[in-house]
């Protein structure tokens, strides 16, 4: 995959994820980030840093991105959740309006 | 996340952090106003999305959203206002190209700030009611900028100055022009009418009311209607190069009221170049122009239709009633056709083919055909004369479309009964002449007057076609059974003419010659004999005769004349001279016939095989006939007409009239008691209403004549009238 075509999405402790742009994208903020005219440094370096998303949360979010693309085509399957997780994966969801 | 529904989860109140620094949200605030400021001085590169984003985001979650709005507008307006002062002083030509460029500038920033505050736009906007960012940044821009007391009419007169030079010929910056209207569309459909189209159509009204007062002062008609065609041209490609869409019917509008429909009628009557000259000299070209210019305001068409109609009615009145045409039937039939042609082709090329102009067309028409008695005769005539030899030559689909056009000259008649009493006298002269060019041309009219009009009105006509095949059948089956014993005599070719059929006048029989009476009598014979129960009577006006006549010279002639004139000639054969009173005596020829018959031997050059004493050109009852001995003509083979009258003469009309108003009667009478049968009881006018309409497709009938025939079968006891209501009749069965 060409580097345009990805994007580096940062946790607060420095753990990078590099992930295909069109799953992120499934983020309404991070589609605006990264479409967004002029030029904002998300753009530019095509990396995100989200210092109040933890690494856990961040992966799982990552997770979902991909599952979403295929949930989307149409593939009807359930995205397993742990418990103890949901709390902060509300919060960063209504952030990253997912 | 879009599986958790299925989960039953407890959800409980959301406990925010605990803001620590009092100053947390002035602190904030400043890094999104600084963002602001750099955003609009085209400085954002460093600046971090997510960053920018969160804080907004934390503001709003932590209920500094009123602030962080309030902040945004206030930062917002402050930019405005400097941009604003940028833009006011541009000089001239470029001040329309700054605020474009500053506009473009401010959407991309808008654009921008309503993705790092898209938080706000979500949550707190929607729950405060308060406007959306981009719309809230619209909304700053219209207030401030284009409603500034500095800009406003400066952007309104410039914009009209552009149009203004437009239409003067120059050329624009469309671009430029567009992406402003665009603004101005963009800012909400209300600024466009109100900072812009409303006084564009004011100005544009006075442009065109100037501009077409000036047009008509100095164009003819044809030239006017060019020059607004064109405008109305180019104000719709302006729409589409620059305007709203939505402002062509606008526009176009205040064109057509402007240019066409505040001077049609003076357009329409102008001197010299107006409808009228337009239709004369088949201007196709204008006269489209004129119908697809005035098709668009109210009134237009029924303006061009009526003084077409009243046109038409007019030179069609004249083309009917003018005695030097009434000369030759042909020639009036023919101009009739032409003129049909020529608004034929107009309504086809210029007017669209509208059905509404065909209608108008249609019933001048009737107006006026029907405006002379004769013109049944002469349509009859015109056929008479294409059958007989106008059509010899022409191909069979060039006849069909000469008779099409007479069938749709026959449809305008109201008398058709009268053009079918013509159209039998001369179909019984072209067929027992024998002058008919074409038996399917023959046929097909017939055809297509029986679709026309039904079996009845043709019925009669076909009887004489039967008849002339039966005629021929039956000479055939004389000649075979007697044709050896007559030798050299003469022959005999008769036709038998049903009566009824044919247009016959009870007429005297004229003395045969002797030779000839022999041969009748055989023939007589020959028909009782095999047709029994039936009755002969010679019509001898009716016939013709080929004599091969020896003059004294030597030069031998075949003479093709009528059978009167047959019966003249054959006394020369025992006498050389004979006087009138003698002839008469002899033949018994009714005397209008005799004399018209001894007319055309005696007096017409080139044809006088006799002569008369005194010479003289009319014929007097003490006149004495020779055979000219010095008789000559090119021709072995020569043709003596009588004197015929082509056209009929007056008291002829007046019997044909007569004889047409007699045949009326039973119709009437059936038509009445048709209808009374069906309805049993009807009062006196609707009886008369439903007569006139069932007689209509072959006469129109005159109401007084129904009434007395009302009265006739009441006398009849066909029908009564009511005890009671005197107006109401009854059907008696």
């Amino acid at each position: 995959m060409r580097k345009e075509d990805t994007v580096k999405l940062i946790s607060a402790e420095g753990f990078e994820f590099v992930i295909d742009k069109r799953a992120a994208m499934v983020s309404q903020t991070i589609r605006n980030m990264l479409t967004s005219p002029g030029s904002f440094a998300e753009r530019e370096h095509g990396e995100v840093t989200f210092p109040e998303i933890s690494t856990t949360i961040l992966e799982k979010i990552c997770q979902y991105f991909y599952w979403s693309l295929q949930f989307a085509s149409g593939k009807d399957t359930e995205f397993p959740i742990e418990p103890e997780l949901t709390l902060e994966l509300m919060m960063a969801a209504n952030y990253l309006h997912t | 996340m879009g599986s958790q529904k299925k989960r039953n989860f407890q959800i409980e109140a959301f406990k925010h952090r605990v803001v620590v620094d009092p100053k947390y949200a002035d602190k904030t605030w400043k890094i999104l106003e600084h963002a602001i400021h750099e955003i609009y001085n085209h400085n954002a590169s460093g600046l971090s999305f997510e960053e920018l984003y969160r804080n907004a985001y934390n503001m709003v979650l932590h209920k500094f959203g009123e602030k962080l709005y309030s902040g945004l507008v206030s930062t917002m307006t402050s930019h405005l206002k400097d941009i604003s002062k940028f833009i006011e002083a541009a000089q001239g030509g470029l001040f329309l190209e700054e605020l474009n460029r500053k506009w473009a500038d401010h959407n991309k920033a808008l654009q921008m700030i309503r993705d790092i505050l898209m938080y706000m736009d979500r949550t707190f906007i929607p729950s405060t009611h308060k406007t959306p960012v981009h719309e809230l940044g619209l909304n700053l821009w219209r207030d401030n900028i284009i409603h500034s007391s500095k800009i406003q009419t400066r952007l309104l007169n410039t914009l009209l100055e552009l149009v203004l030079r437009e239409r003067n010929g120059e050329v624009i910056n469309r671009g430029l022009m567009r992406n402003i209207i665009k603004m101005l569309m963009d800012l909400g459909s209300s600024v466009y009418q109100e900072d812009f189209e409303k006084p564009f159509l004011e100005v544009s009204a006075d442009f065109y009311r100037v501009e077409s007062q000036k047009f008509i002062e100095c164009c003819d008609c044809a030239d006017y209607l060019k020059k607004a065609e064109r405008r109305l041209n180019e104000e719709m490609e302006r729409v589409s190069q620059y305007l709203d869409a939505k402002s062509e019917v606008k526009i176009t509008n205040v064109v057509e009221k402007e240019m066409i429909a505040n001077h049609m009628l003076r357009l329409v009557h102008m001197e010299n170049s107006g409808l009228v000259n337009m239709l004369l000299d088949d201007k196709y070209d204008d006269l489209g122009r004129m119908y697809n210019l005035f098709r668009r305001v109210p009134n237009g068409l029924s303006t061009i239709r009526e003084v077409m109609t009243s046109h038409i009615r007019d030179t069609g009145k004249h083309l009917v009633t003018d005695p030097e045409r009434l000369r030759d039937p042909v020639e009036f039939v023919q101009r009739l056709l032409d003129e049909k042609d020529k608004y034929d082709r107009i309504i086809g090329s210029s007017f669209n083919n509208d059905k509404t102009f065909q209608n108008a067309l249609t019933s001048s028409f009737e107006y006026f055909i029907n405006l002379n008695p004769r013109s049944p005769e002469f349509i009859s005539l015109f056929v008479d004369d294409k059958l007989r030899k106008g059509l010899k030559g022409v191909s069979e689909e060039d006849v069909e479309i000469i008779l099409d056009k007479v069938m749709m000259l026959f449809r305008y008649l109201q008398e058709k009964d009268v053009f079918e009493k013509y159209y039998k006298q001369h179909l019984a002269k072209r067929l027992l002449s024998g002058k008919t060019v074409s038996d399917d041309a023959e046929r097909s009219l017939i055809v297509k007057l029986k679709t026309e009009c039904g079996y009845q009105f043709t019925c009669k006509l076909e009887g004489m076609f039967t008849d002339m095949k039966t005629s021929q059948d039956t000479m055939q089956g004389f000649n075979s059974a007697h044709g050896a014993d007559l030798g050299d005599g003469p022959t005999l070719a008769v036709t038998v003419l049903t009566t009824g059929s044919w247009p016959t006048q009870p007429s005297i029989t004229c003395n045969l010659p002797t030779e000839m009476l022999a041969l009748c009598e055989k023939f007589r014979s020959y028909y009782l004999g095999t047709h029994t129960g039936r009755r002969l009577t010679w019509q001898t006006n009716m016939g013709t005769a080929d004599i091969k006549a020896t003059f004294a010279k030597g030069q031998k002639h075949e003479l093709h004349v009528s059978t009167y004139q047959m019966c003249v000639l054959m006394l020369f054969n025992n006498a050389d001279r004979l006087s009138y009173k003698e002839i008469e005596q002899a033949t018994e020829i009714p005397a209008s016939d005799l004399k018209r018959c001894m007319q055309s031997m005696a007096c017409v050059k080139g044809k006088n095989v006799l002569r008369k004493e005194p010479m003289s050109k009319d014929i007097g009852e003490d006149d004495v006939f020779f055979v000219n001995d010095k008789f000559t003509n090119k021709l072995y083979k020569v043709k003596i007409g009588t004197v015929v009258a082509q056209k009929e003469t007056e008291p002829e009309k007046q019997e044909t009239r007569q004889r047409v108003e007699e045949d009326r009667k039973p119709q009437i009478e059936a038509a009445i008691v048709r209808i009374m049968k069906s309805r049993r009881v009807l009062d006196h006018n609707n009886l008369i209403a439903e007569v006139t309409k069932q007689l209509q497709s072959r006469f129109l009938a005159n109401p007084v004549e129904i009434k007395k025939r009302i009265e006739s079968l009441i006398e009849r006891d066909f029908l009564e009238r009511d005890n009671v209501d005197r107006k109401l009749y009854r059907y008696l069965a």
